[in-house]
C-alpha cells in the first residue's frame, strides 16, 4: 500500500482580501426560502480571477476554507464570469460572509462588511451548510 | 421546433388535474398550442420543479417567432430590470406614455413585457431585425445586465 | 396596480393576477419584486421557547420579557410600514427602550446628512426628466434596486431628454467591481480599490477645482470634465461609499459643493429604511441609534437635546447602534421586527444574541426566528396589508393590499403588545 503523502501534507495558505456585493439571484432565492438549496448555492461561493486562481492552484469547483480570526467556512470556488485584474476576491453578502466579519469597528457602529482579510486553502472537507451554521448558535445557547 | 413529448417530459407527470386538463399529456399539447400558461401547472411552481418549469419556459419562449428573427430569450438569465422594454424603439414608437417613459407598458403593442420578474417578448415580428427596411439593431442587446437576450 | 415592497424603489405600476386569494402572476415587477410578492415557502408561526402557542400568548410572554428587561432594544423595522414605525417608537417610548433599524449599519449616516440639508437632493421624477448625468457610487442598482435604470434614471426619455440614453444621457459607475451597473455604463467605468472611494473624492475634488488629481490623473481629469459638463446630475450613492467614508461625510459634501448641479440620492434595499429615518427624525431629530430614557431620549454620538415640549430630552451614542449594543453586551432583551441580525451581522458580534431572550416579529422563519425566546407572526407588509412607505428619495408611497390574511400586521402586533404591558 502506498503512502499517501496529501494526508500529511496541508495545502498551502494564501492570504486573500474579500469584498463582499450582492446578487439578485440570490436575493431571489433568500426571500422565497432562506433555508433552501439554492440560497446554500448562491451564497456558499467564492469568486476569483482566472489568474489568481491559476496562482493558488485552484480550478472552479475546489472547495476551499477561508479563515481568519473571526471564523472560518468552507465553500466553493468559481472563476469569476468577468474579466477581473486579480488581487481581490469576492464573496455575495450572506450568513456565510459574515462568519469573516470581524467585530472591531472603533466603536462606530459600521462593521467592515467589505474589507475582509482572510486565508484561503483547498480543502475536501463539504461545503459548510446553513444548518451547521445555526448549530454554532445553538451550542453557543446551551453554554 | 419543440415537440409535445418534450414538454411532456418536464412535467411532473401525476396527472393531477389541478390545471383542468384531464392528464399531462393533454395539458402538454395545450402548452404547445398556446392554449395553456406553464403556470396552468400549479405544482410546477411549488416543490422541486423549479429546474423543469425553467427549461419549459426556454422551450416555450422562443417559438413565438424566433424562427424569423433568431431572438432567443434566456428567461433563467433575466432579472426583471426591464432596461430592454424601456430602451426598444419599437416599446418606445409603439407605447410612448408607458415604456418609453419608463412606465409599465399601456398596451399589447410592446416586444417586451415582465412577467414573473422575468422578461417576455411578443410581436416580435415588430423587431427592427425583421422585415424589409431591417437594420442591425442592439437596443436590447446591450442595456441587459446579463446577456438574457440574443440573437441567432 | 399595486405596488411592490421588494425594495425602496416602490414601483408602483404592478399589476397581479390573483386566484383563490394567492398572487399567480405579477407584471412588470423585477424578480426581486416578484419574489416578494409571491411570499416565503416557510411562514413564520407563534411560539414561546420554540414551543407552538396561540398569538395571545405570544404577545403576553414578550410584554413579559420587555417589562422585566433593564435594558431592552428594539431592532429591525426597515421591511415595516411607516405606521407600524411610529407604533415601533411609541414603544421604545414607553418602554425607555434603545432603539436602531438596519440603517445604523447601511445608509443611516448619508440620510442623516441629507436631512441636515448638507446636499442638494432631489426626486426621482426629477431624474427622469432632467438627467444628463448619473453616477453609481458603490451601487449595484441593477442587483438591488433592479428597475432603477429602466424607470426613472438612464433608459426613460422625459421631458428635457426626449432623445434616450444613447444621446442625451451619460451613466457612470464607480465601484470596486465590475457590477452589473458598471456593465450598462461601459465606457463609464471607473474601479477604485476596496477603500479607495476616499482617495477618489479628494482626487475629484482636486480636479474640480482647477488641480492635477494626486491619483490617476488622466482618467479622473476625464470624469471630472464629464460631471463639470452635467446641466442635472445625480450621484446613486450606495452602501458600498457609505460603508467606505463612513462619518468622513464632509468630503462627500465638500465634493457636491463643487458640483453645482449635482444631487445626491441614497440608494435604500430595504423597501422602508427612509421611512424609519424619517420617522424617527421627526420625532428626536436623530435618524436611529436612540435611547429613551426615563423621560429623556439618548442617541448616538452622546449628544444631548432638550426638547421641553413632549418632555422629552435626547441623547445620541453610537452605543445605543444594534451592533455596538451586541458587541458591548449592553442589552438584555431586543425585540426584532422584520429583520435577521443572526443573518445579516457579522457572527463575531450576534453571540450575544444567544445569552438575551428574542423576540422575532416577522412574517417568515428567519434564522434568528429559530433560536428566539418569542416568535410572533405578522402579515407580510405590503401584500397582505396596506399602508405607507417612503421611497429612496423621500417620496410617499401607498401600499397595496392585495390578498387576505389572518396575521395580524406588525403595526396591530405592536399596539397590542403596547396594550399587554
Ligand atoms: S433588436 Fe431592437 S427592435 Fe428588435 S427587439 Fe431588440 S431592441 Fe427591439
Ligand atoms: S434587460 Fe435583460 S435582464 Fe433586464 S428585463 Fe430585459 S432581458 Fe431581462
Ligand atoms: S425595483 Fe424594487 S420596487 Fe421595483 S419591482 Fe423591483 S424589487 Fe419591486
Amino acid at each position: 500500500m502506498g503512502l499517501d503523502v496529501g494526508k500529511f501534507m496541508k495545502n498551502p495558505e494564501y492570504e486573500i482580501k474579500i469584498i463582499t456585493y450582492r446578487d439578485i439571484f440570490q436575493v431571489e432565492a433568500l426571500e422565497r426560502d432562506r433555508f433552501g438549496k439554492d440560497y446554500e448555492k448562491l451564497s456558499a461561493f467564492i469568486g476569483m480571477s482566472k489568474n489568481d486562481m491559476a496562482k493558488m492552484g485552484l480550478k472552479s469547483g475546489d472547495r476551499v476554507k477561508v479563515a481568519n480570526n473571526n471564523g472560518s467556512i468552507v465553500v466553493e470556488v468559481r472563476e469569476s464570469r468577468r474579466d477581473e485584474p486579480g488581487g481581490v476576491a469576492f464573496m455575495v453578502n450572506s450568513p456565510w460572509s459574515n462568519v469573516l466579519v470581524s467585530d472591531d469597528m472603533g466603536g462606530k457602529g459600521i462593521p467592515e462588511f467589505k474589507n475582509i482579510t482572510a486565508k484561503i486553502s483547498l480543502v475536501k472537507e463539504e461545503i459548510t451548510s446553513l444548518e451547521s451554521l445555526m448549530e454554532y448558535f445553538r451550542k453557543l445557547k446551551q453554554v | 421546433m419543440v415537440t409535445v413529448m418534450e414538454l411532456y417530459q418536464l412535467l411532473p407527470k401525476t396527472n393531477c388535474k389541478i390545471c383542468g386538463e384531464s392528464t399531462c399529456m393533454a395539458f402538454a399539447v395545450a402548452l404547445l398550442g398556446r392554449k395553456r400558461n406553464i403556470s396552468d401547472c400549479t405544482p410546477l411552481l411549488e416543490g422541486n420543479f423549479k429546474k423543469q418549469k425553467e427549461k419549459l419556459e426556454v422551450l416555450l419562449l422562443p417559438s413565438a417567432g424566433a424562427e424569423e428573427t433568431g431572438m432567443i430569450v434566456h428567461p433563467e438569465l433575466c432579472t426583471g430590470c426591464g432596461n430592454c422594454v424601456v430602451a426598444c424603439p419599437v416599446d418606445v414608437a409603439n407605447d410612448p406614455r408607458g415604456a418609453a417613459i419608463g412606465c409599465a407598458p399601456t398596451n399589447d403593442k410592446v416586444i417586451f413585457k415582465v412577467v414573473d420578474g422575468k422578461v417576455m417578448a411578443s410581436n416580435i415580428k415588430e423587431c427592427r431585425r425583421f422585415g424589409k427596411n431591417r437594420v442591425l439593431c442592439y437596443a436590447c442587446i446591450d442595456p441587459c445586465p446579463t446577456g438574457a437576450i440574443e440573437f441567432v | 396596480m399595486a405596488t411592490c415592497p421588494g425594495c425602496a424603489l416602490l414601483c408602483d405600476d404592478i399589476d397581479v393576477i390573483v386566484e383563490n386569494n394567492r398572487i399567480k402572476e405579477t407584471r412588470n415587477a423585477c424578480r426581486r419584486g416578484a419574489a416578494r410578492m409571491k411570499g416565503c415557502f416557510n411562514r413564520l408561526a407563534p411560539s414561546i421557547a420554540q414551543k407552538p402557542v396561540d398569538i395571545e400568548s405570544a404577545i403576553r410572554k414578550a410584554a413579559e420579557i420587555l417589562k422585566v428587561a433593564k435594558s431592552p432594544m428594539l431592532f429591525g423595522f426597515s421591511n415595516s410600514t411607516c405606521e407600524a414605525q411610529v407604533k415601533g417608537i411609541q414603544l421604545a417610548k414607553k418602554l425607555g427602550a434603545i432603539i436602531d433599524d438596519t440603517s445604523s449599519f447601511c445608509q443611516g449616516l448619508l440620510i442623516e446628512t441629507i436631512f441636515q440639508e448638507k446636499f442638494r437632493t432631489c426626486m426621482l421624477e426629477d431624474v427622469r426628466n432632467k438627467a444628463d448625468v448619473l453616477v453609481y457610487w458603490g451601487s449595484d442598482a441593477q442587483d438591488s434596486e433592479p428597475r432603477h435604470l429602466s424607470r426613472f434614471s438612464y433608459f426613460p426619455r422625459g421631458e428635457s431628454r426626449q432623445r434616450g440614453y444613447e444621446e442625451d444621457r451619460i451613466a457612470v459607475a464607480i465601484d470596486v467591481r465590475e457590477s452589473n451597473t458598471a456593465k450598462i455604463c461601459k465606457g463609464h467605468f471607473y474601479r477604485i480599490q476596496p477603500k479607495g472611494d476616499r482617495e477618489f473624492i479628494l482626487a475629484l475634488t482636486d480636479a474640480l477645482s482647477g488641480k492635477v488629481p494626486a491619483y490617476e490623473p488622466k482618467k479622473i481629469l476625464e470624469l471630472a470634465a464629464i460631471l463639470k459638463k452635467a446641466e442635472f446630475g445625480v450621484i446613486f450613492a450606495g452602501i458600498g461609499l457609505t460603508y467606505s467614508i463612513k462619518e468622513d461625510m464632509e468630503i462627500l459634501v465638500a465634493l457636491a459643493d463643487k458640483l453645482s448641479n449635482f444631487h445626491i440620492m441614497p440608494m435604500v434595499g430595504h423597501y422602508n429604511m427612509r421611512g424609519f429615518n424619517e420617522n424617527l427624525f421627526k420625532e428626536t431629530g436623530f435618524v436611529n441609534r436612540v435611547k429613551f430614557e426615563g423621560k429623556a431620549v439618548q442617541h448616538s454620538p452622546a449628544e444631548v437635546l432638550d426638547t421641553p415640549s413632549r418632555g422629552v430630552t435626547l441623547v445620541h451614542d453610537d452605543k445605543y447602534s444594534i451592533v455596538e449594543a451586541l458587541r458591548n453586551e449592553s442589552i438584555d432583551a431586543l425585540l426584532v421586527a422584520g429583520s435577521d441580525p443572526l443573518s445579516s451581522l457579522p457572527r463575531s458580534l450576534v453571540r450575544h444574541l444567544a445569552s438575551i431572550p428574542v423576540i422575532c416579529i416577522d412574517p417568515c422563519v428567519t434564522m434568528t426566528s429559530k433560536i428566539t425566546a418569542v416568535t410572533i407572526p405578522c402579515a407580510v407588509s405590503g401584500v397582505e396589508s396596506g399602508g405607507t412607505a417612503v421611497r429612496m428619495d423621500g417620496k410617499k408611497i401607498e401600499l397595496s393590499k392585495i390578498i387576505e390574511s389572518d396575521y395580524p400586521t406588525d403595526e396591530e402586533l405592536l399596539t397590542r403588545l403596547m396594550e399587554a404591558l
